[in-house]
């Protein structure tokens, strides 16, 4: 690996961590268990490596399907393992297609008349 | 950060580069749904690293969640993902 690649994933590895010494901190005050310096470090380079086999699986999955694009199916495939994290998968890719039909209608220029009667729905 | 409240997650731009990392083929492109959801994923996994510690460490009446008690629960994680 040459310097430069060697340097943008110690760079990204750097951030994996404060993003999940920030989620360790908020879950250890709301638990009020907290977490040693060596877990946080544990977590992040084990998602680190799971990332790893995520990005290899995806390029694997849209190749598969002819494409060279990853897209919302193959996350759905990442999430197969367990019914619980496939569900919440299937929910967001719901949430997510909802939103952008919302900023469709934005464009219309409809948009607060409908967006309160959904409200109102919910 | 501003709001406490706030959920924190992965940025979109350092999942989308850290995945893109990984591809073994240059020309794989992501699409910025995938990205959103490998970002939600991957908090998921975060979230039961910690919580799972954390139960193991209240298990063992423990205050403070040390290294044993993720390597307790690491396998099964990793057979879960």
């Amino acid at each position: 690996m040459s310097v430069d690649q060697e340097e943008t994933h110690q760079r990204l590895k750097a951030a994996v961590h404060y993003t999940i010494g920030q989620l360790c901190q908020k879950l250890g005050e709301d638990h009020r268990r907290k977490f040693s310096r060596q877990v946080v470090a544990a977590i992040a380079e084990t998602t680190f490596r799971q990332c790893d086999i995520f990005a290899k699986d995806l390029e694997a999955f849209a190749r598969h399907a002819k494409r060279s694009t990853v897209s919302t199916e193959d996350v759905k495939l990442i999430a197969r393992r367990s019914t619980a994290l496939s569900i919440h998968i299937q929910n967001k890719i719901e949430e997510l297609s909802q939103e952008q039909k919302d900023s469709k209608k934005k464009s219309a220029g409809k948009r607060k008349s409908r967006d309160t009667e959904e409200d109102s729905r919910e | 950060m501003a709001d406490p409240d706030a959920d924190i997650i992965f940025k979109k731009n350092t999942v989308s580069k850290l995945l893109s990392s990984f591809f073994k083929e240059d020309k794989t492109r992501l699409s910025s749904d995938a990205v959103l959801l490998m970002a939600e994923i991957l908090k998921v996994f975060v979230q039961e690293a910690a919580v799972r510690s954390q139960k193991q460490a209240e298990s063992e009446d423990c205050d403070q969640v040390d290294i044993e008690h993720f390597e307790k629960i690491l396998p099964q994680l990793l057979l879960d993902f």
